[in-house]
């Protein structure tokens, strides 16, 4: 029953909304109080801070809340330098539409890569500053005194004659003034606001389910599509028979594209139980014969390759693997992983004769608005975009907005009419953009004394890049791919890595870390094997290796805070590593104890990240919390295999994720050493997956070599 | 069927090779420099392709989207106001991308038998860039219009 008044008391919201703005053009933030786009949020006194008479703040947000917090980050880095009294502070989402007309204004709107701070904090902490800066100007002009004798504290405004005014009053005063090119900023150690955690914009509301995801959006008249895209990549629609359908109660019509069907109906349910009984020939083209084990042997050619290109090249590393006192090889493989995310993908879009509108969840309002606009065939000042929170992103929702396109060309279909397209579990799994595949073989030579002197790579993995950044390219190397090789940390004398691209026709995407998921764990449980070769302590290895550098202090703080230096307890047993990536860096403990040889418990996991500076502390360390169980679940569970160029996955009953009893004590050190900007969505997951492999060799004296653990008789205590 | 893909009339690429015959045998007229200055590897392109011969701009024109969702798959149609008879008809449509590693990104040879003069394709586009499109007459007269076009990305690569 209380899921139905959840139900009805969204759909009142949106309609009244509708209602009150005449239209269904208006912004919602996320305390759920209107915004209408005629300007009642004026006056803006720059593009990112609009001060109303109330003192109300309101900052815009140009990034996706995914459950990141950015939100709430984003507005402090401008509130620092604002001034600005924070309890009257909110985020709004900078209008992409305003965006488009105002000459791509809010910048990039790009949330991947652990970016949104790392990027955007310079110009949104001089936007703070700026707006303070013509503030204090308009107050001293009304004054009539130099604006260097005021002072702006919490939204007032002072001067030593006893004159006081709020933000509120001079915000229209202000908005008139030119906005300073160069306002000066804070020297770090006099932030009050960056480096605490107030409470977070987004958490409330999504605590009391009050939280509107694209999947939540109601609009009167609306209809609901499921469809289904050809099973095998690349593959075409070849025809469609409804007549089992024809009669199917509330189904209103199917709509097929070139490589999909699907079916409209006045509720989704209705919609997916038609879709089932349509029957479908697909013409799947070349790629029909493809499996997981055909992939594997296509990599593999990427391996025995002569010839490839050579990422890095330091010293001789042939030559010096020919004269080891010992060799080490091995070969690492990874899986397709595919995002998953809790909210499948969902777009809702009105199309008119001259109008589009689309709800979608994004990591990137421009990709939406462009997808929209070219799915149309309508320039982009005739498309608005809602932009709604989405029910987890990971990279899923960035560069491919097919289901904004889908949503749009069924929607022509039924002018005027709002579809919402929702894919079912199944298809979501079955179509996604899935961290591919790779495969590397490692080579490494120690001297007589066990130091580490040369290291072969050879990696062969499929790229990205080529399907959405082809320009990025260079002489054939991914520059994503080769992160953790290429700019390998470990002062090794003679260093090779070798990079051969192999695309199997499963559709990449970037899943929340990238590269940074596999890589790590090929290098650092490869160098845990090079450890016991020279017979020596993982860290004790490490260190002169690192020495002088920033990998170095995250490697020293969870060696410190998991007391590594003392034996562990009876039956636990430890695994460590090491990685930087989107410019932090990061290291883990994983503590484990195995039972019966297969069974593992994750007794605790330490792990620490210098991100250079913290914003919100709290945020970070949800980050890192998410991130560790992010690995941990990719490590033992997750897999999409392929057979008969399908993916064989259809639900978390197949694609296990990892669940709440299998969640360890998770310890986060933040140690922030400043001077540069890193990211923290990402960084913490590359040291989880090695440092767990790590620790099941500790455990059990079995070295894994691919992903997941579960394929080699592991699993997780419940 | 959505609009997804439109058809594609007869497209060839021309080989490299065949442009440098043409160059080679070529003839030295002036380049007309397009309204909007171009960079170095835009004009070197349209050597290549054309010699030395005018361009003027007119007749042609040049749908792209002016925010391309994903660079390497853009959709672009070029069409050209020429009849497509036996006496005056488009002899080949070209498309450049002053900023792709290879500029010329596109060649089409069209004929009366064509119908009309309509080519319609998905491109890549390296960055944000200008593209320019230029269409050859049956009178040998070369006619041409640039847009303006910028990529989103939205990767989480580096």
């Amino acid at each position: 029953m209380k899921q139905q008044t959840f139900q009805a008391g969204r759909r009142d919201f949106l309609v009244k909304t509708a209602a009150v703005s005449g239209g269904l053009v208006l912004g919602v933030d996320l305390s759920g109080v209107v915004l209408a786009a005629d300007g009642s949020t004026k006056p803006e006194v720059t593009h990112w801070v609009v001060i109303q008479p109330d003192d109300t703040v309101v900052i815009r947000i140009a990034r996706s809340e995914l459950g990141q917090g950015s939100f709430t980050g984003l507005a402090q880095l401008v509130a620092e330098e604002l001034e600005c009294d924070w309890s009257k502070v909110r985020s709004e989402y900078a209008d992409v539409n305003e965006h488009i007309r105002r000459n791509r204004i809010f910048g990039s709107m790009s949330t991947g890569g652990s970016r949104s701070i790392r990027e955007s904090q310079e110009y949104l902490r001089k936007a703070g500053a700026s707006a303070r800066e013509m503030l204090v100007a308009a107050a001293a002009q009304e004054w009539g005194v130099p604006a260097a004798e005021c002072k702006a504290a919490k939204s007032v405004i002072s001067h030593a004659s006893g004159k006081s005014t709020t933000y509120g009053k001079m915000a229209a005063a202000a908005s008139k003034r030119e906005v300073p090119k160069e306002p000066k900023l804070k020297d770090p150690k006099d932030w009050k606001l960056i480096g605490t955690s107030p409470a977070r914009f987004d958490i409330a509301d999504k605590t009391t389910g009050k939280q509107i995801y694209a999947a939540d959006v109601r609009l009167p008249n609306m209809v609901h599509a499921s469809i289904v895209q050809c099973p095998v990549f690349g593959g075409k629609l070849k025809s469609y028979d409804d007549s089992a359908i024809k009669d199917a109660i509330g189904v209103k019509r199917v709509v097929a594209g070139d490589d999909w069907v699907a079916v409209v109906a006045n509720n989704w349910w209705r919609a997916n139980q038609a879709l089932r009984e349509l029957r479908v020939e697909w013409d799947v083209g070349e790629s029909g014969n493809v499996t997981s084990e055909s992939i594997m042997t296509f990599l593999r050619t990427g391996l025995d390759a002569t010839d490839v290109p050579v990422a890095r090249k330091d010293g001789d590393a042939q030559a010096a693997l020919g004269t080891a006192a010992k060799l080490i090889e091995a070969e690492y493989h990874a899986p397709y992983l595919n995002h998953a995310t809790m909210e499948p993908q969902t777009a809702t879009a009105i199309v008119t004769d001259d109008k589009v509108e689309v709800w979608v969840g994004t990591q990137n309002g421009e990709a939406t608005i462009a997808a929209a606009s070219e799915a149309a065939g309508m320039p982009l000042e005739n498309v608005i975009v809602h932009k709604m929170h989405a029910g987890g992103g990971f990279g899923r929702r960035g560069p491919h907005q097919e289901y904004t396109k889908q949503a749009v060309w069924i929607a022509q279909k039924m002018p005027g009419t709002p579809v919402c397209l929702q894919w079912s579990r199944e298809e979501d799994m079955r179509q996604g953009r899935y961290r591919p595949v790779a495969l590397v073989k490692l080579r490494a030579a120690l001297d007589a004394d066990g130091n580490w002197n040369a290291w072969h790579v050879r990696q062969a993995d499929q790229s990205i890049f080529i399907t959405v950044r082809p320009s990025d390219i260079k002489d054939g190397i991914d520059p994503v791919n080769v992160r953790c090789f290429q700019d390998n940390p470990y002062a090794v004398p003679n260093f090779t890595d070798e990079y051969a691209m192999r695309n199997p026709h499963v559709p990449p995407g970037f899943w929340r870390a990238v590269a940074h998921t596999h890589n790590p764990f090929f290098r650092e449980c490869f160098i845990d094997e090079l450890v016991h070769a020279a017979g020596k302590d993982p860290v004790e290895f490490r260190r002169p290796l690192l020495k002088g550098k920033k990998d170095l202090g995250v490697l020293e703080a969870v060696v410190k805070a998991a007391a590594w230096d003392k034996p562990a307890p009876k039956g636990v047993h430890r695994g460590i590593a090491v990685v930087d990536s989107y410019g932090s860096f990061s290291a883990a403990v994983v503590e484990i104890a195995v039972a019966d040889g297969t069974v593992v418990e994750v007794k605790r996991v330490v792990v620490a990240l210098d991100s250079g500076y913290v914003v919100h502390p709290d945020a970070v360390i949800a980050q890192m919390q998410s991130g560790v169980i992010w690995g941990l679940s990719s490590a033992m569970h997750e897999e999409i295999t392929i057979k008969d160029g399908r993916v064989e996955q259809s639900n978390f009953s197949d694609y296990r994720v990892l669940r709440m009893s299998e969640t360890p004590k998770i310890e986060t050190i933040l140690v922030p050493t400043g001077g540069f900007w890193g990211g923290v969505g990402e960084p913490p997951i590359g040291a989880v997956i090695p440092a767990l492999g790590n620790a099941i060799f500790a455990a059990t004296g079995k070295r894994v070599r691919s992903l997941p653990f579960k394929n080699h008789g592991f699993s997780y205590k419940a | 069927m959505p609009l997804r893909h439109s058809r594609i009339h007869d497209i060839h690429v021309a080989s490299r090779r065949r442009a440098l015959q043409a160059l080679a045998a070529g003839a030295c007229f002036f380049i007309a420099r397009p309204a909007t200055a171009t960079p170095d590897e835009l004009t070197a392109a349209l050597r290549e392709t054309f010699g030395e011969r005018p361009i003027t701009r007119g007749k042609v024109k040049l749908t792209m989207p002016r925010l391309a969702e994903n660079g390497s798959v853009v959709p672009v149609t070029v069409s050209v106001d020429s009849p497509m008879t036996e006496l005056q008809y488009v002899k080949s449509i070209h498309l450049f991308a002053e900023k792709n590693h290879l500029p010329r990104i596109l060649e089409a040879q069209l004929g009366p038998y064509n119908g009309k003069a309509v080519v319609s394709s998905r491109v890549r586009v390296a960055t944000s860039q200008q593209i320019t499109a230029v269409a050859v007459l049956s009178d040998d007269t070369l006619w041409s219009a640039a847009v303006d076009i910028e990529v989103v990305t939205s990767d989480c690569g580096l």
